[in-house]
């Protein structure tokens, strides 16, 4: 893990800066979210991701991709709540200026 | 709370330049992935004993091929990539080296090259006998074809880099290991080198026995050569020690009395039985050529050569043989001179005169019978009796002071007829020739001395 961490510092940044801009804009965007039941789907699929990546499951390449991509998909989501709570932050702060 | 789960159901969007990256991620990261550890994994294998080692990373999978020398290397080695950090798993493909039963090793040397063959224990061994063969020849190719296997006798090494050793005193042939028996055949470079080996071998680790050693000595050679041109009589080979190598030159000394002998020999072990025997009587067959070459090998003799007139070819064919030890065989390859011009009776005269300056004809201490060693001598009296076949020849004795008149008188006499006898023989006329004898009533030199008494003891011939 520290391995694949170093190895792969820079797509790793690029996936939480990605996060974080994903972040920022969907606490102002207006467009359909998932629903509850798809957000259930998503996770367990990412959850059958992640055993299969812990039991080597799936071989060669293929089993190191599955990797690079839960990987990425780490700051990819902590980026994205840095982002929201950072813009719901902010937005607070502006409604609270203007109110007063 | 409820805001922040409402948002994140919003985050998908980005999943889809995620997944772009990703791709991106994938596609240039995997090869410089999969090389570095390839790199480390042969790196963590630096100091594992291994043959035929092969590594193949997929993703961060390792495929770890090769051929150990013992369990516990086998498992070290696994667990050694293993533990290298970013390998996920290690697909393990290593199994031991083939065992040989039984454990055989040759080193094989021909003109050109040494062959090392059969099996080795591990690579350094197979480096160091390499090496070791590479060290004791110069300059020699060595050929390894030598496989990996377990199953070596303790000290193997040791024996093998032993006979390495030796391999230089090898003309041809093989060393051979079989787990722990050793086997040489071949033939030895000089003579004493197969003793030599066989000295060497009592060194062999404990444990090592010699099963055959069917080494041949080279053959044991001497060689005289007999040039009438450059007047030398040259001897070159082996003799078996100094009092032979004495025995031999003195031989030639007093068989040849015209040539200068030129002495190449050196002492080596080896010789047959009945040597000097065998080489003194050829040398005599040798002096009465007028150009030949003597080799000994082993216990053959061969004779090559022209002898003076027809009678003394068949007498070195027929005769020489008979003198020699058992065992020993003997090989003329004798023609005779062709005849030289015949001359008149001053030249004969001439002849006869100049010869019996250089050498006397010598005879038995008190006695009438020739020396064998003046046979030569007498051969080529005989060629110049041949050369003036119209002459009629006194065959004149002397002898020194010693002793009375009548008995003097009587041992010239003898003397001189032994002569005569010698000629006819050879296949002169007997009514050519005449035997006197003076005693010492026609000394040449006082005889007061030894020197002088040599002198006075003499056969002369007067051509009439």
């Amino acid at each position: 893990m520290a391995y694949l961490v170093m190895f792969h510092w820079g797509w790793l940044l690029g996936a939480l800066l990605l996060g974080f801009a994903m972040g920022w804009i969907a606490v102002v965007h207006r467009g359909p979210g998932v629903s509850r039941t798809q957000a259930g789907w998503l996770g367990l699929l990412a959850a059958a991701l992640l055993a299969a990546a812990l039991t080597h499951l799936v071989p060669g390449r293929p089993g190191y991709w599955v990797e690079l991509a839960l990987l990425m998909l780490g700051p990819y989501v902590a980026g994205c709540a840095i982002g929201s709570l950072l813009r719901a932050w902010v937005v607070r702060r502006s409604v609270a200026t203007r109110t007063s | 709370m409820d805001g922040f789960f409402k948002w994140s159901s919003k985050w998908w969007p980005g999943v889809i330049p995620l997944i772009v990256l990703w791709a991106f991620a994938a596609w240039t990261s995997t090869a410089p992935l999969e090389a570095d550890l390839a790199d480390r994994s042969a790196a963590a294998l630096q100091g594992a004993v291994l043959d035929k080692t092969t590594i193949a990373v997929a993703g961060r999978d390792v495929t770890l091929g090769a051929e150990a020398f013992s369990e516990a290397a086998r498992s070290a080695a696994v667990r050694a990539v293993d533990a290298v950090s970013g390998v996920r798993l290690v697909n393990d493909e290593t199994r031991l080296v083939a065992e040989a039963r039984p454990f055989v090793w040759s080193a094989e040397r021909d003109v050109v090259r040494v062959t090392l063959a059969g099996s080795a224990p591990l690579p350094a061994s197979k480096a160091k006998l390499t090496e070791a063969a590479r060290g004791a020849l110069g300059g020699v190719e060595v050929s390894d074809q030598m496989k990996l296997a377990r199953g070596a006798p303790a000290h193997f090494d040791e024996a093998a880099v032993l006979l390495l050793g030796q391999i230089a005193k090898l003309k041809d042939g093989k060393f051979t290991i079989s787990d722990s028996s050793v086997s040489l055949s071949g033939m030895a470079r000089e003579l004493g080198d197969r003793e030599a080996i066989a000295a060497a071998l009592k060194k062999l680790p404990e444990d090592f026995k010699i099963a055959a050693n069917d080494l041949k000595a080279p053959p044991y050679v001497l060689q005289v050569n007999k040039d009438p041109v450059a007047s030398t009589l040259t001897l070159s080979g082996n003799v078996p020690d100094e009092s032979v190598h004495a025995a031999i030159t003195a031989a030639a000394a007093g068989k040849f009395f015209s040539e200068k002998v030129v002495d190449n020999l050196k002492t080596s072990i080896g010789a047959p039985g009945g040597f000097a025997a065998a080489v003194v009587p050829a040398l005599g067959a040798l002096s009465r050529l007028s150009t030949g070459t003597l080799v000994v090998s082993d216990r053959e003799v061969k004779l090559s050569g022209d002898a003076l007139y027809d009678g003394a070819a068949l007498q070195i064919r027929s005769g020489l043989g008979k003198d020699f030890p058992q065992n020993w065989q003997f090989k003329a390859d004798v023609s005779v001179k062709p005849a030289v011009a015949p001359v008149d009776a001053t030249v004969c005269q001439q002849l006869f005169s100049e010869l019996l300056g250089k050498a006397s004809i010598r005879f038995e201490a008190g006695k009438a019978d020739l020396d064998p060693d003046s046979t030569g001598l007498l051969d080529r009296l005989v060629e110049i009796a041949l050369r003036c076949p119209a002459s009629d020849i006194e065959v004149v004795g002397h002898t020194d002071g010693d002793g009375d008149d009548e008995s003097n008188h009587a041992m010239s006499e003898k003397r001189a007829q032994a002569v005569v006898d010698y000629l006819v023989n050879a296949g002169l006329p007997a009514a050519r020739f005449t035997a006197t004898g003076f005693g010492a009533a026609q000394p040449l030199v006082p005889s007061d001395s030894e020197q002088g008494k040599a002198q006075n003891r003499r056969i002369e011939f007067k051509v009439m």
